[in-house]
């Protein structure tokens, strides 16, 4: 199989020091059903988006029947955009949560509401996209040029690992993370670090597929899972392999649950969910306080 | 006008250097000119930058050192050849 053979890349041997992350303790992850090298995972994972960046939203649109666009806008709801903020959104290289939030920035604008300062916080609204693999960065940009997002400077491409950002301690107003943190190898550094650039008070927000728990409802979306995504990924993207890692990675992330209280642990408070779909997918929120 | 340095810098502008930091340290980087690189001097490691777009991966990254130390390898070389 073609994502079995992925090598190591040969600059994780010579600068152990640059791949920090994966040499402390080499113990076994998965990558969906399958149990693969730690140090593997982060290349796997690269050549399944590398592989779907292009088909990435209509396979999305597809597989979800549009649902993910109102997901997503529940996400940005839950955020509260406002005018001046700094945001950071990771994995979000097409920009599909950044232009959200960058519309809901102009919506408020419009709507007149008046805030202190505004002129010199307006100025400043910045929204960071950090995402590991170029190819989806690439994507989002040419889409924001597109868009028209890109002329007054408050985007800003990241290209970068979640695991270890680039970013300031205490500088974020809000961080989101949406199909994102299911696919990284530490779900526990994704929180700490997502901890660490936030400023108090900022909010985390994680849009992820989740766990149904209604019986016949499982039963009908376990079947759409195993026998529908991957054969309308193998039509749509030609590419069946990934469309069937998406569907095993969903089913070995952590239950709604047990996802809070790793939030809780990496120091956040007020954690809560909401599922929406009966927990196709769930948002989880906390606040660093 | 500060707009227009923007643009031209992909909408990035220079202060968004200031915001980033060494995914590694987590020290500040400097961007270096002549390069076109980020330099991250706590740890001697620079990070490209494609595209418009800083390029922060940890495995994106090259160790400084290793010009350094082939400089060094060529003079100890050098005197080696003195001495004999």
């Amino acid at each position: 199989m073609a994502l079995r053979t992925v090598t190591r890349k040969l600059g994780n041997k010579f600068f152990p020091l640059l791949s920090s992350t994966s040499h402390l303790h080499s113990h076994a992850t998965s990558f969906g059903f399958k149990e693969v090298k730690e140090e593997e995972k982060a290349e796997m994972v690269g050549n399944v988006f590398s592989n779907v960046a292009s088909n990435y939203d209509l396979m999305n649109d597809l597989m979800s029947a549009g649902l993910h666009r109102l997901w997503k806008d529940r996400l940005v709801s839950k955020l509260n955009p406002f005018p001046g903020m700094k945001h950071l959104d990771v994995a979000g290289g097409t920009g599909d949560v950044a232009f959200r939030i960058l519309e809901s920035i102009n919506r408020v604008k419009q709507r007149g509401i008046k805030r202190d300062f505004e002129d010199i916080l307006e100025a400043e609204t910045k929204i960071y996209v950090c995402d590991i693999n170029p190819n989806m960065l690439n994507v989002g940009k040419q889409r924001a040029l597109q868009k028209g997002f890109m002329e007054d400077g408050s985007l800003v491409w990241v290209e970068g690992n979640a695991e270890s950002l680039s970013f300031q301690n205490d500088t974020m107003d809000g961080y989101t993370i949406a199909f994102g943190i299911r696919n990284v190898t530490h779900i526990e550094k994704v929180l700490s670090e997502a901890h660490r650039v936030l400023k108090r008070g900022g909010r985390f927000l994680c849009l992820e597929l989740s766990h149904v728990g209604i019986p016949i409802f499982k039963e009908l979306y376990d079947l759409y899972s195993f026998s529908v995504i991957p054969s309308m990924g193998e039509m749509v993207a030609g590419d069946r392999e990934s469309y069937q890692y998406l569907v095993e990675s969903i089913r070995r992330f952590p239950t709604q649950e047990k996802f809070a209280s790793m939030i809780a642990d990496a120091g956040f408070q007020k954690v809560e969910y909401e599922n929406l779909v009966g927990g196709v997918v769930a948002i989880h929120s906390g606040v660093k306080i | 006008m500060g707009r227009i340095s923007k643009e031209v810098m992909g909408g990035a502008g220079k202060s968004l250097w200031e915001v980033l930091v060494c995914p590694l340290s987590k020290n500040p980087l400097r961007y270096c000119d002549e390069t076109k690189t980020l330099i991250s001097d706590a740890i001697a490691v620079s990070f490209p930058i494609k595209n418009g777009i800083p390029c922060l991966v940890p495995q994106d990254g090259k160790i400084l050192q290793e010009e350094q130390d082939a400089n060094d390898a060529n003079s100890s070389a050098m005197n080696q050849g003195r001495s004999s």
